[in-house]
């Protein structure tokens, strides 16, 4: 290092030195600590909370994401919160417009007012009661009055009027649809101590619209959309976590394997590439149907009553995915393998004696969780997509199960008639796949800035 | 360029093989005969399998499936309409022609209106114009054909009465406007995304910045320097456009009461016509595998980069 | 008024921001150079010291989110940040060129290399001929020293290497017979080999066509070689300009200084260590105080730590910015006082 004291100085006009008005203390040298308190180091900022500031600050997918999550709490909350289910057929409320009451329900409606409160069967929530002969017995109040029916009846109110101790039977025919005044009422003649076996009739929390119409046999197409958007999110869920557990182990091997096994395995990748898979898909609806049900009846594993829980059209759309849908994901995974394999740390860990499934694990996989999750994260919408597609042709789920595609499908018929019915699933699987498309971009743009545009 | 070419030949030939032996495979899984039916008797069963060699070995019918392809005999079908050579049922009842017009359509239709709208959104990045583009596609990736499909019908054919609930044979401009609309359009907001994406790409990449240093003109640069650029992962995707529009001609055929190759495949499938089932998986694949020959070829043109002889992934 | 027109280019006082999310990027604060006609001026730094930023100010290619905030380029008498864009688009290629760094990427891969050069014409001038561009182009690659230039016209960038690459961007900057061409470390990305031809082709043609050059490099070789004066800038700053001799024989400002040391020297004997400098280049962010070079300076003094220090500058146009430089006088002033 060259000497400054040993250097001619530069020619320096004293008028500006006096006019800086230094001293020679200013001169001194400055100690080591001195320099480095001017160097404020900024915290650096690890890549998962860089990817998280990015994606907070993307509106549209923040949106989204908000968005997706109501249709989370619809799917999953909802059905909790009304009081109907998917696959009951609700008497008298055939083919029903949007927020509209059967005939029953409208009375008890307009009836409600004069009750403190009043009961029915089970499956008849918020509609009047058919009670057919037996025994049975309500709660109220802490008391319990039991009573004895001496026939059927057709379309009764059971109940305690406003400001009576005892409960009433009212016959539909007593009750003004318009205004809800009870023209006439009989006493129940109850007892203490219900008899044996005596049916309990349900408290009824009030009357609750069909908010999306029902269907053409009584089924409440809300509770079913609901349903169906459960059911086609976590065919989606599974289909794509199928893809990225077959995938990915299929890529990174491929990746890390390379020569003749990479060169087989990407050709096979190729070949099922080329297949245009509909066709398959098809044909393997049709032909896991049967042996998939022959399965389910008869065998009594869990993982037997696990399928059957979901139902064979299901099952096999999850199998078609395992057969073709991974290729992408392989590719991809394989793709990020060769590039992360010539790293330098990589090499070390191999000069270091490390194994194979070391490597995938402690090196490979946590350098590309970036692609698998938006790899991932897309899947989603296209399984929701090929499930709507297959059920609408007729070979997704089966009644009473729904899904989106096979509301949809069922809407089909009476387009003409009730448009509605196709309208509500179709929004949902629309909103559902935009919101997944657009979280799914926003994860791409956090996660890889270089693919940010 | 030809040994290439012939090359691809090839393999598409393995990849069709491989194909047929997994279609058969799959027909043969489904259990039961094609014959039963709650009236038949195991006798006529049997007959039946005997005159249509379904008696024979599953590796012999095989054998014989492809031979005969070899031969250009596609066997006749059992069942849809039985007896009938399904050479004719798929080349010469216009099914085929049906289906190729209407993909055909839809393709270009795709392409034509797809790549100028992610062109102008490009152009006018940030403006009200890409705002509503990206606004559109972003949706129309997200509504599912079939749903679009039977929106249209309800609302131009049932509610308004412009257009006919029955496409049949397309034979007016009338009626191609639905099906082609409903099969086209997701595609057409796909090529748009597509195009804008990998056009800003290509605006942020060196040669532009070199292009701006010469002085090229704004528009000059977005037509001729990053459309050209751009259309590359366009033109890849157009491969499995192909395959999807397939997808959507079952949907499409369906709604508008089309009688194509796409609807009468899934009467098939359910019908277990086996020769049907075969000849049409064979003739969609090989369409399908002959357009990504298409597009592999296009690519060279648009890219001089891309030797064919030894293209590496 | 004379001082312009002697000038080609004046920078005053420049600055150039990047506005992004984690705060204003100083990149370029406030530098001043002048350019005479014929003249090649060397800008040397490492990387991020805002050299290139400085160059694509004066083209005006810079990119969203950088800005100009403030002082002002003039190019042959004319402010060149008053233009708009359409005017600016008209001066690019013409008056001033740029090459750039990597020449495997900057040129359109889809495009032949005629196509290319011949553009970089027709875009200026619609009424020139086909053939007369084309021309002029075989010309150009010639100039630059290519073989079969009307063979090589029709081929495809990836067909070249990258030294060709190089010289075609070089000839594609030249076509228009610019003024002014800024070289943005034209050598960088190519071997040493190349590099060596590359620079002569630059030399070559400089004489030739009689262009300035603002040559951009962190590669102090290639700036003795080529330049006529040089500017050291470090963190956005020019902390040493003047004759290409001053600088390299009597460096005064210690980041040149330490620069010179760093670099291997053939004139030197055997044994002699190269000195790599300590610490990182500052954050922009978040500049220091004082001198932006100061905590990493052997030299450092505590004023250093909390004031920027003016330049000095000696008769011939050499400037440096260190506190140094007025430690003689201080002392003076200072013994002064005391007496």
């Amino acid at each position: 290092m060259a000497d400054f004291g040993k250097l001619s100085p530069f020619q320096v006009d004293p008028a500006i030195v006096e006019g800086l008005s230094l001293s020679p203390d200013d001169f001194s040298p400055a100690s080591e600590g001195e320099k480095e308190n001017m160097v404020e180091k900024r915290k650096s900022v690890s890549y998962w909370r860089d990817a998280a500031r990015r994606f907070k600050a993307n509106t549209v997918s923040m949106v989204a994401l908000f968005i997706f999550l109501c249709c989370l709490v619809f799917a999953f909350i909802g059905p909790k919160l009304i009081p109907y289910s998917y696959g009951d057929q609700y008497r008298s409320s055939q083919k029903l417009g949007p927020m509209e009451y059967s005939k029953g329900e409208a009375l008890i409606k307009a009836a409600s007012a004069n009750f403190d409160s009043f009961y029915a069967t089970g499956l008849q929530a918020g509609s009047i009661t058919a009670i057919t002969k037996g025994n049975y017995f309500i709660e109220y109040k802490g008391n319990t009055y039991a009573f004895t029916a001496e026939k059927a009846m057709e379309g009764v109110i059971v109940g305690f009027l406003k400001g009576q101790a005892d409960p009433v039977i009212v016959k539909e025919a007593d009750v003004d649809p318009a205004t809800g005044a009870i023209a006439a009422w009989a006493p129940l003649e109850t007892t203490g101590d219900p008899a044996e076996g005596a049916t309990q009739l349900k408290l009824v929390k009030g009357v609750f619209p069909h908010v999306f119409g029902t269907d053409s046999v009584g089924r409440d197409l809300m509770a079913r959309t609901m349903y169906g958007a459960r059911v086609s999110i976590l065919i989606g869920l599974m289909a794509a976590l199928i893809v990225l557990i077959i995938g990915s182990i299929y890529g990174a091997i491929s990746g890390l394997a390379g020569g003749t096994v990479d060169f087989i395995m990407m050709r096979i990748v190729e070949l099922i590439y080329s297949i245009p898979e509909v066709l398959i898909v098809l044909l393997l609806q049709v032909v896991l149907k049967d042996p998939l049900q022959e399965w389910m009846d008869h065998s009594d594993t869990w993982l037997a009553h696990a399928a059957s829980a979901l139902g064979s059209g299901i099952i096999s759309i999850f199998i078609t995915f395992a057969l073709l849908y991974w290729v992408t994901m392989a590719r991809i995974v394989r793709g990020q393998v060769l590039q992360l394999r010539k790293q330098e740390y990589v090499t070390a860990a191999v000069a270091l004696g490390a194994g194979n499934g070391r490597i995938i694990k402690r090196h490979l996989l946590p350098n590309c969780v970036g692609a698998l999750v938006i790899t991932t994260c897309l899947q989603i919408p296209s399984a929701i997509f090929l499930e709507s597609f297959l059920s609408f042709l007729g070979l997704g789920v089966s009644a009473p199960m729904a899904s989106l595609g096979s509301l949809c499908s069922d809407a089909l018929q009476t387009i003409t008639l009730y448009p509605y019915r196709l309208i509500y699933p179709a929004v949902i699987l629309t909103v559902i796949v935009l919101t997944l498309n657009l979280v799914g971009d926003g994860l791409r743009d956090a996660l890889d800035p270089r693919l940010k545009k | 360029m030809i040994i290439y070419i012939l090359k691809r030949i090839g393999a598409a030939l393995l990849t069709l093989l491989v194909i047929m032996s997994i279609t058969f495979f799959l027909m043969n899984a489904i259990p039961g005969s094609p014959f039963l039916t709650e009236k038949s008797t195991p006798q006529q069963i049997e007959l039946a399998n005997k005159k249509y060699g379904l008696d024979k070995p599953l590796i012999v019918q095989l054998k014989n499936y492809v031979v005969n392809y070899l031969k250009g005999d596609l066997g006749t079908s059992l069942k849809m309409q039985e007896g009938t050579p399904v050479k004719d049922i798929i080349f010469h009842q216009g099914k085929f022609i049906l289906s190729i017009k209407l993909g055909l359509w839809s393709l270009a239709i795709a392409v034509l209106i797809g790549i100028p709208l992610g062109c102008i959104a490009a152009y006018n990045r940030g403006s009200w114009l890409d705002g509503f583009l990206r606004v559109m596609t972003t949706v129309g990736v997200a509504i599912p054909t079939f749903v679009l499909a039977t929106l249209l019908l309800a609302t131009f054919a049932v509610k308004l009465g412009w257009l006919d609930t029955i496409s049949g044979s397309l034979e007016s401009a009338k009626s191609m406007i639905m099906p082609i609309l409903s099969m086209s359009f997701y595609y057409i907001c796909y090529v748009a995304k597509l195009t804008r994406t990998s056009m800003l790409d290509a605006i942020n990449q060196d040669y532009i910045r070199t292009a701006r240093a010469k002085g090229v003109k704004r528009n000059i640069i977005i037509l001729k320097h990053a459309l050209r650029n751009s259309l590359i992962p366009v033109i890849t995707y157009l491969g499995p456009v192909t395959a999807g529009i397939i997808t959507g001609s079952f949907v499409v055929e369906s709604t508008f009461s089309i009688p194509g190759l796409g609807k009468y495949y899934v009467q098939c499938v359910m019908s277990r016509d086996y020769p049907v089932i075969m000849a049409t998986t064979v003739v969609l694949s090989a369409l399908v595998i002959f357009m990504n020959l298409v597009v592999d070829v296009a690519y060279k043109v648009v890219d001089p980069r891309i030797t064919l002889t030894n293209k590496e992934d | 008024m004379n001082e312009s027109k002697k000038n080609l280019l004046e920078v005053k006082d420049l600055k150039v921001s990047f506005f992004t999310p984690a705060g204003e990027v100083k990149a370029v604060d406030g530098i001043s150079y002048t350019l005479g006609y014929n003249e090649v001026m060397g800008i040397v730094g490492e990387s991020g010291s805002g050299k290139s930023v400085e160059a694509y100010a004066v083209i005006g290619l810079l990119q969203n989110p950088g800005k100009v905030v403030g002082g002002s380029i003039t190019f042959e008498g004319e402010d060149l940040l008053s233009y708009d864009e359409e005017q600016m688009r008209g001066v690019r290629g013409k008056d001033i060129s740029m090459i750039f760094q990597n020449p495997m990427t900057c040129l359109n891969p889809v495009y032949t290399i005629g196509n290319q050069l011949t553009e970089a014409l027709t875009c200026h001038d619609t009424s020139i001929s086909k053939e007369e561009a084309w021309n002029r182009a075989v010309h150009m690659l010639q100039l630059v020293g290519i073989n079969n230039a009307e063979k090589r016209m029709t081929q495809y960038p990836h067909e070249f290497s990258g030294g060709m690459r190089q010289r075609a961007m070089i000839a594609m900057a030249l076509i228009g017979e610019p003024k002014l061409l800024i070289a943005d470390e034209p050598t960088t990305a190519l071997d040493v080999t190349i590099q060596a031809q590359i620079l002569d082709v630059m030399k070559d043609i400089q004489k030739r066509v009689n262009t300035s050059i603002i040559f951009i490099t962190h590669n102090l070789g290639v700036v003795a070689e080529v330049c006529d004066k040089v500017s050291v800038m470090y963190a956005g700053k020019i902390v040493e300009q003047g004759d290409v001799n001053d600088i390299f024989y009597d460096p005064q400002h210690p980041y040149t200084k330490a620069l010179l040391a760093s670099m291997p020297r053939l004139d030197e004997g055997e044994h002699e260590r190269l000195i790599p400098i300590e610490g990182t280049p500052i954050d922009l962010l978040d500049p220091p105080q004082g001198c932006n070079f100061g905590p990493r300076c052997k030299e450092c003094r505590k004023i250093c730590l909390s004031k920027k220090p003016p330049y000095a500058e000696t008769g011939n146009g050499h400037i440096s910015a260190c506190w140094l430089h007025f430690m003689e006088g201080a002392k003076q002033a200072g013994s002064g006082e005391e007496a």
